[in-house]
């Protein structure tokens, strides 16, 4: 059975998570090695998570850091 | 004092703890609730209770995913608080960004990061609490689910639902 672009579609979640069993994957290469368009919005959501990956954590302010210590009464 | 230390060395004094997750809780509170004033109130508020329940913690589990499902709570209540009080949507204020970048890339750095912020605000405050762990923080499927006490499917649905509107926002920085 060959996979479409709606099948893949609606494994994405499980595809993107890494969590396809074994036949699933197979078809989904097999799909995507003759499908540009959703060979690129795969690799654009996964684009997405190595954007945030680098660039999503955020830094307490340090005077923020120093207020919480101070009211927690731990040293930082 | 807690000074014990088990097998996994963990980090177990409220120090350590402060110091290796109060980036990480300002993060998450930052991400759900858009408003830096807010996300510091939820560092706070999160290690008010971990010093509390610090001593009957019995190490179920890592303790990063007890201190985020703290944080995570502790967000929602703000969340809510702020809903039921008359707020001027004015009075939000943004992040300070982390100024860890070269003088020469920090401009277009600047520029991404608040890129990266402001695609996140179409997100639902589940979406965003969902996306942060998973992908900004990094954690597993299992243990998103595990914070947010919700089912796998239900993590990995709100995740697709995240990067897939994402996607279309940052398309320019995906090429
Ligand atoms: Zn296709």
């Amino acid at each position: 059975m060959t996979m479409t672009c709606d099948d893949l579609d609606l494994l994405l979640p499980e595809f993107l998570d890494g969590s396809l069993t074994t036949s699933q994957e197979e078809q989904a290469a097999v799909h995507l090695a003759t499908c540009q368009q959703c060979t690129i919005e795969v690799n654009e959501l996964e684009g997405v998570t190595k954007l945030y990956k680098e660039h999503g954590m955020l830094e307490l302010p340090n005077e923020a850091r120093q207020r919480i210590a101070r009211a927690l009464d731990i040293e930082s | 004092m807690q000074t014990t230390k088990d097998t996994t060395d963990q980090p177990r004094t409220v120090s350590e703890l402060f110091d290796a997750f109060a980036n990480a809780t300002y993060t998450l509170g930052y991400r759900i609730l858009r408003d830096s004033h807010l996300a510091e109130d939820v560092v706070q508020e999160t290690f008010i209770k971990v010093i509390r329940s610090l001593p009957s913690y019995r190490g179920e589990g890592p303790i990063a995913g007890w201190i985020y499902r703290i944080g995570y709570r502790e967000a929602i209540a703000i969340s809510r608080r702020r809903r039921d009080e008359v707020t001027d949507p004015e009075s939000a204020t943004f992040a300070t960004l982390p100024a860890r970048e070269s003088v020469e890339e920090s401009v277009m750095t600047q520029d991404l990061l608040a890129r990266l912020d402001a695609a996140m605000a179409e997100l639902s405050e589940p979406v965003r609490a969902t996306f942060t762990l998973r992908d900004i923080q990094g954690l597993s499927t299992k243990d998103v689910a595990g914070v947010l006490e919700i089912s796998e499917s239900a993590v990995k649905m709100r995740l697709a639902r995240a990067r897939e509107a994402l996607r279309v926002q940052l398309k320019e920085y995906l090429e």
